[in-house]
């Protein structure tokens, strides 16, 4: 059996790396004592995967982390166990038992919703707000990503699955993440603040959910 | 913080290196609601986060401190240069980690002394705190800003900016230096009078109440009273019970990489070796031992506590707790099903038998580090470091032989009376551990071998036995260490060597009178800070701050003082008497040993406290 963790990373500690986060993860565990597997090899490690880590600076409200373990453990004591192991700003929100066949998490996800709160002092900020609409009118939106190779140019418009406003300065984006392709919520402000003519604004960015495609529709990860 | 100062440190967080060093929050770092607690105090490490998290001292005073009722103690470290710079720009003050709350909103501020180096940093702090460095500067209103630890056994050099410091041991004293303030705050007594209620209890001290007068040759004529309601002595407070002191039995746990990350267990207090260079091993005299029980019951709740996998067993001289291998022994026994891994530091060689080796082994194998100090039987006789050649040899190839590759071994030049000869028998010596490493038979040993000669430079300090001694200049120093590079051009040993300006400014500070404290703070005017770190070391800046303020640093490095000297820190008695320094002196003068205390008293002073010394 395994278990999907699905974790909030609280603003607080926005800045600690992945590797940081999963260190920590591992302690808690640790600390209560559920029954996780670990692997068998010289130096045995607990087996922790994460359906994507997150960028440095930005919480995570619905992260999904997959755990196996070895005993028989509803999905509530475990939460409630973990929970009381965990540090105050990260925070378990629920717990799903699954079969070890189940794929990883990482495996099945497609996208992620970002809530994006562009600073209020910055001057461009109203600018992007109001062209955001003609953006998403588009069919192509040529960028340029940086990747490990260098940059490339790509069209960054298949990759925008909605963004809506939600208050004066605040946008809420669904944008592709997967192995096919990545529209990080950083170049989505990057090529919306160049249609706008304004250089990027400033922004607070929380990741709020994952999404899994299933039957051609986006479908919240932790539940698919 | 207001809301715009939250806002302008989230922006600012999202641009420097290591952000999580400011944020806080980490397992085991709750602390009471601020409204919730009388009296609030800043722990401050004049360094670094990962450096301050790192060190024990901190971690048990900071939950003594928590523990008690109407009490909130919060973490405030000196940030990096870039962090620093943003809270400039942004006219941020520097803020505790729990409630982000300013420096200068707090009752208290205490620092922890653990490195001269770190003296410009404490002035930094402060003042970006919002807290007048000066303590004359401070009215009566502002925090009350004390220190302790190490380096406070010379608290001269401090003594403009702090108003008090603790000498000797905390666990007791913190207690009741707190109870004290919160006493004096109830009674709504005015910061003098606060101060002098302070000074009563043992082993504090408030510079305050003091006045050093000089000659004209520059060294001190009389050291008196201003009040005399103050002790004419400060006495050194000494734990009688350390067994069962105070001892957290949770640690933090910090989401980033720090200097040491595992549990810590305090085995022992205090040593009985008497090298004589040796600061630590005079001034927490005399050797205390933690019951095996309480150590193993500490484990356990620290284990359960944290989560981590790794714990050390930590004293000045591990290998001379008396039941130490049934404490391994034990201690594996009930971690290693957790995969918990038991480390040793602070091991002498001349007792380290290959049994506990491979006890250590059962779990992960690290490298092996010998302090060997010097490099020939005499001048190891001169500093009574009561280790052979065939201790050293023995030890590594027992090592060689349990699979270990890598050796360290850690020497200091410019100690008293030292020769050519000396530096040869380093060079010596590490090509004898390098034929002890051949010696295993090839399908024995494990492939590359790594021998690392370190070499510190030897820094006088108080309440030693060269307490009075020279140090080398900085050319013979450097001088020195070409000598010993070339002595140590050999396969499979790498040299490294200390900074011989930083350790000549440490000299100059450790053995400071009140004097040295114009001198950091001109330095830190100067833009000096962070002098630890040899990137923003700046050497010339700080001779400078000694012109401005007409003093020679080679009066306090360099010179000899003779026996009749007042010494500046002469006012406290830190239990070993100076009579027994002076006769330690004599000895090493003469390449005599003198024997471990524990062999038979050698009447060091600590007889003279009734009950405490058991050795």
């Amino acid at each position: 059996m395994k278990m999907w963790l699905i974790m909030e990373k609280g603003a607080r500690i926005r800045f600690i790396g992945h590797l940081d986060l999963m260190r920590t993860m591992q302690r808690a565990l640790r600390r209560s004592g559920l029954p996780v597997r670990y692997s068998n090899g010289f130096n045995p490690h607990m087996l922790l995967n994460a359906a994507a880590p997150l960028s440095l600076g930005m919480p995570g409200l619905r992260e999904v982390i997959e755990v196996p373990v070895g005993g028989d453990i509803a999905p509530e004591a475990f939460q409630e166990r973990l929970n009381e192991a965990l540090p105050p700003d990260l925070r378990c929100r629920a717990v799903r038992a699954l079969p070890d066949e189940h794929p990883a998490p990482m495996a099945m996800l497609r996208a992620a919703q970002y809530l994006i709160e562009l600073d209020g002092d910055d001057p461009g900020a109203a600018v992007c707000m109001s062209a955001l609409p003609g953006m998403l009118a588009v069919d192509v939106l040529p960028a340029v990503r940086k990747t490990k190779t260098g940059e490339k140019p790509c069209d960054v418009r298949p990759m925008i699955y909605s963004a809506e406003i939600l208050g004066p300065r605040t946008i809420c984006a669904t944008l592709a993440l997967c192995e096919a392709g990545t529209l990080k919520p950083d170049l989505f402000l990057t090529v919306l603040a160049r249609r706008a003519g304004v250089e990027k604004p400033g922004a607070f960015i929380t990741r709020m959910q994952l999404y899994a495609m299933q039957d051609g529709a986006l479908t919240r990860l932790e539940e698919a | 913080m207001n809301p715009t100062q939250e806002r302008a440190i989230e922006k600012l967080l999202e641009k420097v290196e290591k952000p999580a060093r400011y944020t806080g929050g980490e397992m085991n770092t709750q602390v009471r609601p601020w409204d919730e607690a009388e009296l609030h105090f800043a722990f401050c490490f004049a360094d670094t986060y990962e450096i301050g998290m790192s060190y024990l001292g901190m971690k048990i005073l900071v939950s003594l401190i928590n523990s008690l009722p109407y009490m909130s103690c919060e973490r405030v470290f000196m940030p990096w240069v870039d962090f620093r710079a943003g809270l400039k720009a942004e006219h941020l003050p520097l803020f505790s980690l729990e409630s982000r709350k300013a420096l200068s909103e707090f009752d208290v501020i205490g620092f922890s002394l653990q490195y001269e180096m770190s003296y410009t940093n404490i002035l930094d702090m402060l003042d970006l705190g919002g807290v007048p460095v000066r303590a004359a500067d401070r009215g009566e209103d502002a925090p009350i800003v004390f220190a302790g630890g190490p380096c406070a056994c010379n608290p001269e050099p401090l003594a403009a900016f702090f108003d008090a410091f603790q000498i000797g041991d905390g666990e007791e004293m913190m207690v009741e230096f707190l109870d004290t303030l919160r006493e004096c705050r109830r009674q709504g007594l005015n910061k003098n009078d606060t101060l002098l209620r302070l000074s009563q209890i043992e082993g504090v001290y408030v510079p305050r109440f003091y006045q050093p007068e000089y000659n004209d040759d520059g060294t001190l004529s009389a050291f008196r009273r201003t009040d005399e309601r103050a002790p004419e002595t400060v006495r050194r407070r000494i734990l009688k019970d350390f067994s069962n002191a105070f001892y957290p039995d949770t640690f933090p746990v910090p989401y980033t990489d720090i200097v040491f990350d595992r549990i810590v267990l305090e085995i022992m207090r205090g040593c009985t070796r008497g090298c004589r260079f040796c600061q630590a091993g005079m001034i927490y005299r005399p050797v205390r031992e933690r019951s095996m029980e309480r150590i193993i019951a500490l484990a356990e709740q620290l284990e359960k506590a944290t989560g981590y996998e790794e714990m050390s067993l930590s004293s000045l001289s591990s290998g001379d707790y008396s039941c130490l291998k049934e404490l391994i022994v034990a201690l594996m026994d009930r971690f290693q099903d957790k995969r918990v891994s038991v480390s040793l530091p602070s091991m002498r060689v001349d007792n380290l038998v290959k049994q506990s080796l491979e006890e250590l082994s059962r779990v992960r194998k690290s490298g092996l580090t010998v302090a060997v100090e010097a490099g020939t039987q005499r001048l190891r006789d001169v500093i009574n470091k009561g280790v052979t050649e065939e201790d050293v040899i023995r030890s590594v190839s027992d090592a060689f032989d349990s699979g270990y590759s890598t050796v360290k071994l850690y020497f200091m030049t410019g100690l008293p009376t030292e020769t050519d000869e000396d530096l040869r028998g380093i060079g010596d010596l590490a090509r004898k551990v390098v034929a002890a490493y051949y010696a295993v038979p090839k399908e024995r040993r494990a492939k590359g071998l790594r021998v690392t000669c370190s070499a510190s430079v030897f820094v006088p300090k108080p309440f030693t036995p060269f307490q009075w001694a020279a140090q080398d200049t900085i050319e013979t120093v450097m001088e020195k260490q070409g000598r010993l590079r070339e002595y140590l051009k050999t396969k499979g040993v790498t040299f490294n060597w200390h900074d011989s300006e930083l350790s000549f400014l440490e000299a100059c500070i450790s053995r400071g009178d009140r004097r040295i404290g114009e001198v950091i703070y001109t330095a830190w005017q100067d833009g000096c800070m962070l002098d630890g770190w040899s990137e923003h070391f700046k050497y010339d800046t700080w001779l400078k701050a000694f012109e401005k303020c007409g003093l020679d640093p080679a009066f306090y490095a360099n010179r000899e003082r003779s026996y009749d000297e007042l010494l500046p820190w002469a006012f406290i008695d830190m239990g070993v008497t100076q009579r027994y320094l002076q006769l330690e002196n004599e000895r090493a003068k003469q390449a005599k040993t003198t024997r471990d205390c524990r062999k038979g008293c050698n009447g060091c002073g600590l007889q003279r406290y009734e009950g405490l010394c058991n050795v």
